[in-house]
């Protein structure tokens, strides 16, 4: 091993474990807080660290709403269509695994492509589209400023939604770059990455233009945000300079980066706002929340070659995304006293509150997913389940249970108000809630509990391969039927979203409630 | 949970926007992290240097030749004493001994081209005549080992001490190129005029092969690949698909006629064994058996080459397991018809059907003898016998020009 | 926490200096290891066929990485020796895999030699597998009246083979074929190989 690199490696976690303690000792002593002059100027000079019971933190964002709407309402229409798309390429690929012989007659059809056109489908056409257009509605309310340059990210979207559409169809005919998160030809990312100038540039205007000092907490995951996932799509994509292993690398840290520093801030950022948002009370602590930032950049941005473990790699380079995988338990349990407790403080808010349901479903797998992938990045773990489908379980379960649902909450949260009409159909909000619970419970489960017993008859050289493959097809319909019940809540509510869409406008904006 | 709602817990704040309350951090949030940066630490500090021996270059020095230049009677011991026994008196009618016999005492530069090239043929010895399968040791040995243990065999057991240098045998060497295999006692008679009247070699024991296999072999049929086209040109084999060089007709010929009904159970071999008739297998049997091909075979599963020489040697009565050579024969040389030869058996494979009998998913061994054995290895145990074994030459010797044909081949 | 650009600027150090010890150390570190002398570049044919390999998605069921004795079997299952590093110098895009839907290829040229087996088994794969959940992949292929000059025709059990005629392979099956055989990296690992040993320290309890 070369000296060189043992002493990088030393450095990194040194650098990474002494900026928490600086961060500890620093929140500890009131070295860095919200002063009470910077939260005056946010709430009102009577509000800082009072409860809110008398409405200090009371403002009228009607003005601001209405220049993001636009933008806002677009996204998340196009969010949703891919969403519906995405999903049935998703129960295609998840049938096709226990019915190998449907659709096998043309290539646009395999397998290998409806896999791939679901996991890009959802990632760039819904997540990102959805996250964005939550990024936009909240981060001007909590700068108290209007989007800046509101034109750009239609713009923007168009570009977007045109290349998805590309990028699938060139997936489709076998046009890709071949690795996983990445199969959209560079050429067409030339584009998405253009986009994403359209998207980021009027909200970085906004928050350096912005008429308040601080920055809430969601700003800063989703300043974060905009800045990491620019940076690893780029280099992750440039072509002609990645090759073999090194590629490999490049490849897990790009796509652990998506899920860690682009989903998780959006997720991490959306709940952040609309917990305390909808139960109408502030969150716990700043200090707590600084450690999960914080810990979330530098623990997070490092763990990404725990999907090679056990592979051709360097072995310090693997160990060190498992110690980095484990250390992601200290911005999440930070995270999970901020938000949890306000949840848990206030149940009563989720009998009232369709979205909030959502969110703090959402919020609550947050800690779930981080916690399973801590213990799944150890060695021992991994020996097993590396390679199964315990680990689609586990994508899903960050991807799925934790990002989406906590956007499905803020989508249902968000179109009253942007539309200033109700759902037309709520009703269908309960069926939906309930079937992504249920549908995601059952796909999990089976999963998780299927992947183990194929990592142990794959692990024992007395079990024929075969074995491994026999006992998986149970749990994989199992998946079919989950993955179709998620499926057919997407579709409810498309349906809803449509129909607040087309109903006459009527009564003012009210939030949703459950009965 | 269940307190009495207040005034304040509904939803009317439409305009409330969110703030953080300046909360104290909750000390055990504190504690799991020092807990967690300590294990980072430590964890980093023990598994990222490099390891001392790493299982792949533990693969990659078993390689190569496991004796480095040791004496001569250390190299007997561990690679001649299997076949011709520690005091060099052989097997009754299997292997020829050594004490007592002619050739040592023709010198030490008739066992050194011995050594380099191998029998194939019938050889009499002391009398007695046997089925000579010596295989050749050129590739093992180098010619400092090859010189050291010739010297040892002709000093011991022929009573000669004159001994023979390296140079002398890098000269046998060189001539040995592409000579093949010594045909049995008569050409060695030819060459050591001095040794007693020798067996004649009969060059049709190859049952020459009808164009029907042959066809088989080579290029398959309409619904059955060509079993060239996956055990090589030459039968030889790779990683799990054994060798077949050199087992017997009779054992080829029932392990056929298992996967025609079952009693063996492999995917591709009962999508072969569906389409051939009784003609096709005898055939097939035959032309296998005959093969005589230098082993391609190499420990590769990073065994303990030790263990695996004690199982097969003396085996471990602890676990149960008999010797591999006490049924298989000196050196793994096979005893037709039930128990096929292991020597130069591709190591993959070994591994491989152990693990089968040890998970009953291979049943079809005479009295279920393998069944017992195998799930007494564990899979440290497993590698270890099926890398010893591949590292042991092929018998019959065959040629060396063999290799090189199936070398340019594409199939190999 | 209230400044906008020291966000900024600490938010995007901390993701550059995570590139350094993910991308560039571990690129550096490979790009020092030689090519091991037993592995060829692709061949043109084998190059169109890695192309279909990769345009059809096989990664996401097939694993390119066996894994090391102390770990896994994978060498008991003739999977192949430990992958290390160097073994991958021509790929790219890279295949490592991280799913095992379906059995490590780094070396089923090795393994499964035959061309007609290959062939057999993407036209259908349950006509060897009766378990088998691979896709069939019949549009790689054709089925003619009778086979012509040159042409590869599919060996096929009755209870597979079209009613009339013959499966023969088109260009893109015999592309793929070639490269599937290609995969070989049986050769002996080079003695400075980089591979993952966590699971060796393990063992040795060190």
């Amino acid at each position: 091993m070369p000296l060189t690199i043992g002493l990088l490696l030393g450095l990194s976690f040194v650098v990474s474990v002494l900026a928490l303690a600086f961060l500890i000792w620093a929140v500890a002593t009131r070295q860095i807080t919200m002063q009470k002059g910077d939260a005056a100027t946010v709430f009102g000079a009577e509000g800082a660290g009072h409860p809110d019971v008398d409405g200090t933190h009371l403002f009228d964002t009607t003005g601001i709403d209405r220049i993001s709407a636009r933008p806002v309402l677009v996204l998340i229409a196009a969010a949703i269509f891919w969403l519906v798309v995405g999903s049935l390429f998703g129960v295609g690929a998840s049938l096709k695994l226990h019915w190998p012989d449907w659709l096998t007659g043309s290539a646009p059809l395999t397998f290998g492509r409806m896999r791939t056109l679901h996991l890009n489908l959802v990632i760039y056409g819904w997540l990102s589209q959805v996250g964005i257009a939550g990024m936009m509605w909240i981060l001007p309310r909590i700068f108290r400023t209007p989007l800046k340059m509101p034109g750009l990210p239609l713009a923007g979207a168009v570009i977007w939604n045109l290349t998805v559409a590309a990028g699938g169809w060139a997936i489709a005919t076998g046009w890709t770059d071949g690795e996983e998160w990445l199969e959209i030809p560079w050429q067409l990312d030339i584009l998405l990455a253009l986009a994403g100038v359209f998207f980021v540039l009027p909200m970085i205007q906004t928050a350096r233009k912005r008429e308040v000092h601080h920055i809430y907490v969601t700003g800063w995951y989703f300043l974060g945000a905009m800045i990491w996932f620019p940076f690893l799509f780029i280099v992750a994509n440039l072509p002609g300079i990645h090759y073999g292993v090194e590629e490999a690398t490049t490849n897990w840290w790009f796509a652990h980066n998506v899920l860690g520093l682009w989903l998780t801030p959006l997720g991490v950022g959306t709940a952040y706002y609309f917990i305390p948002k909808i139960i109408g009370k502030p969150v716990y602590s700043y200090a707590v929340s600084l450690l999960g930032f914080w810990g979330l950049a530098l623990f997070y941005s490092q763990v990404g070659i725990h999907h090679l473990i056990g592979g051709p790699v360097p072995t310090w380079v693997v160990t060190l995304s498992v110690v980095h995988s484990v250390m992601m338990f200290i911005p999440v349990i930070a995270v999970a006293v901020n938000q949890h407790v306000t949840v848990a403080r206030n149940t009563w808010a989720l009998k009232q509150s369709l979205p909030l349901r959502f969110i703090a479903f959402g919020a609550l797998m947050y800690t779930f997913a981080s916690f399973q992938g801590s213990i799944e990045a150890l060695r021992s773990v991994n020996t097993i389940t590396h390679f199964t489908h315990y680990t689609i379980g586990h994508a899903h379960l960050g991807a799925y249970a934790f990002v989406s649902i906590v956007m499905f909450g803020s989508v249902y949260h968000i179109m009253p108000r942007l539309l200033g009409r109700e759902f037309a159909w709520p009703g269908l909000i309960r069926a939906h809630f309930w079937l992504v619970v249920l549908g995601f419970a059952i796909y999990f489960f089976a999963l998780s509990i299927g992947g183990v017993l194929q990592g142990l008859a794959m692990l024992d050289a007395t079990r024929p391969f075969a074995e491994s493959v026999i006992l998986m097809k149970p749990y994989l319909e199992a998946r079919s039927i989950g993955g179709s019940m998620m499926t057919l809540g997407h579709i409810l509510f498309a349906l809803n979203f449509i129909g607040i869409l087309l109903a006459r406008p009527g009564t003012a904006a009210k939030p949703v409630v459950a009965e | 949970m269940t307190r009495k709602p207040t005034s304040s817990d509904h939803i009317v704040d439409e305009k409330f926007e969110p703030w953080e309350r300046n909360g104290r951090m909750p000390l055990p949030v504190v504690w799991v992290a020092v807990a967690l940066a300590i294990w980072g630490t430590g964890t980093l500090l023990t598994t990222s240097g490099g390891a001392p021996e790493t299982a792949v270059e533990a693969a990659v020095q078993q390689d190569r030749p496991v004796d480095a230049p040791d004496s001569g009677a250390a190299l007997f011991a561990a690679n001649c004493a299997t076949c011709h026994q520690p005091n060099g008196s052989g097997v009754r009618l299997a292997v020829p001994p050594l004490r007592g016999s002619e050739f040592p005492a023709q010198g030490p530069e008739l066992v050194a081209n011995v050594l380099l090239r191998g029998i194939d043929g019938p050889i009499r010895v002391d009398g007695h005549d046997y089925d000579g399968h010596m295989p050749s040791f050129s590739a093992a040995f180098g010619d400092a080992e090859i010189a050291e243990l010739a010297s040892y065999v002709a000093a011991t057991f022929g009573d000669r001490d004159d001994g023979v240098d390296t140079a002398t045998v890098a000269d046998l060497r060189a001539r040995a190129v592409g000579q093949g295999t010594w045909s049995g006692g008569e050409a060695l008679a030819a060459a050591y005029p001095g040794l007693p009247p020798q067996p004649a070699f009969s060059s049709a024991s190859v049952t020459p092969v009808s164009a029907d296999v042959s066809a088989l072999i080579f290029e398959g049929r309409d619904d059955v690949w060509a079993c060239a086209s996956c055990h090589g040109d030459l039968g030889q084999g790779v990683e799990n698909t054994p060798r077949l060089s050199g087992l017997s007709a009779d054992y080829i010929a029932k392990q056929l006629r298992d996967f025609q009904t079952g009693t063996r159970a492999n995917e591709h071999m009962s999508f072969v064994a569906k389409g051939l008739t009784e003609a096709d297998i005898a055939g097939l049997g035959a032309y296998y058996a005959g093969l005589s091909v230098p082993s391609t075979a190499a420990p590769i599963l990073g065994g303990d080459l030790k263990r695996g020489e004690t199982l097969a040697l003396v085996g471990d009565w602890d676990l149960g397991v008999p010797a591999c050579f006490s049924c298989h024969g000196p050196s793994g040389f096979g005893v037709a018809p039930n128990f096929p030869a292991l020597s130069a058996q591709q190591a993959p494979y070994t591994a491989s059907q152990l693990a089968a009998w040890a998970g009953g998913h291979r049943a079809n061994s005479p009295l279920s003898l393998m069944d017992q054995i195998s799930k007494g290895l564990s899979t440290d145990d497993r590698r270890a016998v099926a890398d010893y074994l591949a590292s042991l030459p092929a018998v019959p010797a065959g040629s060396t020009g063999a290799v090189a044909k199936e070398g340019d081949g594409h199939d190999l | 926490m209230n400044r906008y650009l020291p966000l900024a600027l600490l938010a995007f150090g901390i993701l550059a200096f995570a590139t350094l010890m993910l991308v560039i150390a571990p690129g550096v570190q490979i790009a020092r290891h030689s090519v091991p002398p037993q592995l060829e570049p692709y061949t043109e044919q084998q190059a169109r066929g890695r192309a279909q390999y990769v345009g059809l998605g096989c990664v996401y069921c097939h694993s390119q990485q066996p894994r090391s004795p102390d770990q896994a079997p994978d060498g008991e299952r003739g999977w192949g020796r430990p992958a290390v590093a160097a073994d991958y110098v021509y790929d790219q895009p890279h295949q490592l895999g991280t799913m095992r839907t379906g059995p490590d290829l780094l070396n089923v040229g090795a393994r499964l030699p035959s061309e007609a087996w290959q062939l057999t088994h993407l036209y259908q794969p349950r006509a060897i597998f009766g378990w088998s959940v691979m896709p069939a992949y019949p549009f790689l292929f054709e089925i003619k009246p009778a086979a012509e000059p040159g042409d590869t025709v599919v060996v096929l059990p009755e209870a597979f083979a079209p009613e009339a005629g013959v499966v023969v392979a088109r260009q893109e099956a015999l592309d793929l074929t070639a490269y599937l055989l290609s995969l070989d990296r049986t050769y002996p690992a080079p003695a400075d190989a980089l591979r993952d040993e966590g699971y060796a320290t393990m063992e040795s309890g060190s």
